[in-house]
């Protein structure tokens, strides 16, 4: 009776907009009090952030992500998608969708391409003869593609949290970003197929191609093309791990925005990196309770309980994945993607593990359905980016954004029953 | 003359941590460059590493709390009329302030073990050294949190978030 008070009352809580690492703290420490369990455990499992590898690819891939977001970077992205697949029919679609892609992988999926690259994408299409719905909607699901590529924080935060699971002992990071390439594109490819087809006879008109063009942009973005090659390179050669790598990055970014460029001024660039730091101590801050949690969950046997309620009605492993991604499309629209992964990682791999899904796969299935509940209403955060950005009705943001979101449902339906999509490379 | 002080403690914290992430930065990066120019590495650039990623993320952590821009669901309050809405906050910032009470009581505890016990936590520092950061920050978050329930139950104002400021109209 109580147990049941206790867990509506946080329930209540936590949907009335009680910060999410107070909620977590407070039940691993019901949890630990109620086993008779001394509460300095909370503090030690907190003091782990200290103790798991990787993890200053977060902070230094945001830092990077931040300082390229407030350059002119989208800007000369745009114009170098624009001048290399100008001239596919339905082009400027495509572009908006490549460089989508990019920049969110870059950035993090925290809302900053739809304000840095829609502003600019928005009026082009519109002058492109796209009417203005399908433009928004175009752009509002943008904001989130590419959280499958690489170096995306949400790849890194699985499989650091992966990492931290028995079972999920041979995910190396590295092997999460070639996972996520393909399907990544799938959806890159699947939404411009079907962008190309809608888009009305007049975007259709192909802008020829002109290497003059191509040569200005390309000269433009010099500094920056390098970037994601000498990313992977560094990574798969060997010279660095992905945690130096992204220590590189930011470095690299920061020179080059600030002192070739220069857009962005030394006076600038503090208050830049707070707004960096202060979005990954609330990562990190997550993560920290999570650890607390888990460990409590583990301790109390919750997996292993969950685990065997569920196999006592689910058999087969195909059902389980239709479970799995109506659970989290659910969740994916009521929680942000990083709070998702640490709470329900260590909860899903022991089970998914069992029922033979590759822990990889998994990542890139959860990741994937996360994507989409970034445009799934009431909460849909890209949906609520939008109406602001754009000055929209938030209805009206629903309705554009729906179409794009059945393409993506069609895609995370082929990544999910087709785990060789994720697993060719890798495995 | 007090929000004289308070606004250098802010600004003293925010120099701390763009501080403490460029040396984040340049620690590694040079251990990079060290190891793969000159065959060798710091040996405790690693725990130093690890360490800096706990108080980026617990000093990032304590500015959010400023602003009470932390991570959250929030499907109901937006419903709420304006007033029910503000006293809301505020017993969820109550509630999250006593979290953090308790949270940092027992990470005084486990600081003062660790400094009984002289736990070493990389080269030559002691571990309790490296976590005095985690009963700081849950003591002031539990603070800033009650500051700004007691705002809320008053009746005034809560701070917003800053807006996303990335990505200047072009």
């Amino acid at each position: 009776m109580t147990t049941l008070l206790l867990s509506a009352a946080l329930i209540l809580l936590a949907l009335f907009g009680t910060p999410l690492f107070a909620i977590i703290l407070a039940v691993a420490s019901l949890g630990f009090y109620h086993s008779g369990i001394e509460l300095t455990v909370i503090a030690s499992e907190i003091y782990r952030l200290a103790d798991t590898p990787m993890l200053s690819a977060l902070p230094l891939f945001t830092a990077a992500g931040y300082i390229l977001a407030e350059s002119q970077a989208a800007n000369r992205l745009v114009r170098l998608a624009d001048s290399i697949l100008g001239w596919l029919p339905g082009g400027l679609a495509v572009v908006a969708f490549a460089a989508c892609a990019l920049f969110t992988a870059f950035t993090g999926a925290s809302g900053v391409t739809i304000v840095a690259l829609g502003a600019l994408l928005m009026p082009a299409l519109i002058k492109a003869g796209y009417n203005e719905k399908f433009s928004l909607g175009l752009v509002t699901t943008s904001g989130s593609l590419g959280l499958l590529l690489p170096p995306s924080l949400p790849l890194i935060l699985y499989g650091i949290v992966a990492q931290q699971m028995a079972s999920g002992a041979d995910i190396s990071i590295d092997k999460l970003f070639i996972a996520g390439i393909a399907p990544g594109l799938l959806m890159v490819v699947l939404l411009s197929l079907w962008s190309v087809s809608a888009s009305p006879a007049r975007a259709r008109t192909r802008q020829p191609f002109s290497a003059a063009r191509a040569l200005e942009a390309c000269r433009a973005a010099i500094w920056e093309i390098p970037l994601p090659f000498f990313l992977m390179i560094g990574i798969y050669s060997g010279y660095f791990a992905i945690s130096e790598a992204a220590a590189i990055v930011a470095l690299y970014v920061l020179l080059v925005e600030v002192f070739i460029y220069r857009e962005i001024s030394l006076s600038q660039l503090p208050a830049i990196l707070r707004e960096a730091v202060v979005m990954v101590g609330g990562i990190l801050l997550i993560l920290a309770a999570s650890l607390a949690l888990t460990n409590y969950l583990i301790d109390a046997d919750v997996p292993t309980r969950l685990f065997t309620t569920i196999q006592a009605h689910i058999s087969s492993r195909l059902t389980f994945l239709i479970i799995l991604n109506i659970i989290l499309l659910a969740l994916g629209a009521i929680l942000d993607i990083f709070s998702a992964i640490v709470i329900m990682v260590p909860l899903l791999l022991p089970i998914a593990d069992s029922y033979g899904i590759d822990p990889i796969h998994l990542g890139i299935i959860f990741l994937a359905n996360m994507q989409i509940g970034y445009l799934t209403p009431p909460v849909g955060m890209n949906l609520f980016i939008a109406s602001y950005r754009f000055h929209k009705p938030i209805t009206t943001v629903y309705l554009a954004t729906l179409p794009f979101m059945l393409i993506l449902l069609a895609a995370l339906l082929i990544i999910t029953y087709v785990p060789q999509l994720s697993l060719f490379l890798v495995r | 003359m007090i929000r004289r002080l308070l606004s250098y403690l802010n600004k003293g914290e925010e120099l701390l941590l763009v501080a403490l992430l460029l040396l984040l930065m340049i620690i590694v990066a040079a251990q990079i460059i060290m190891r793969n120019l000159m065959g060798s590495g710091l040996i405790w650039a690693d725990g130093l590493t690890r360490t800096l990623v706990l108080w980026l993320g617990l000093l990032g952590a304590m500015v959010a709390t400023r602003d009470n821009n932390h991570i959250n669901i929030d499907i109901l309050s937006r419903f709420l009329p304006a007033k029910t809405k503000t006293v809301v906050s505020g017993l969820t910032l109550l509630f999250t302030s006593g979290i953090c009470a308790v949270t940092c009581y027992y990470a005084c505890y486990f600081v003062a073990l660790e400094y009984h016990f002289q736990t070493p936590a990389f080269d030559q520092v002691p571990a309790w050294l490296c976590e005095m950061i985690i009963p700081l920050a849950f003591g002031v978050m539990g603070l800033r949190c009650l500051l700004l329930a007691a705002l809320a139950l008053t009746g005034r104002n809560l701070p917003t978030p800053p807006p996303a400021t990335y990505g200047r109209d072009q």
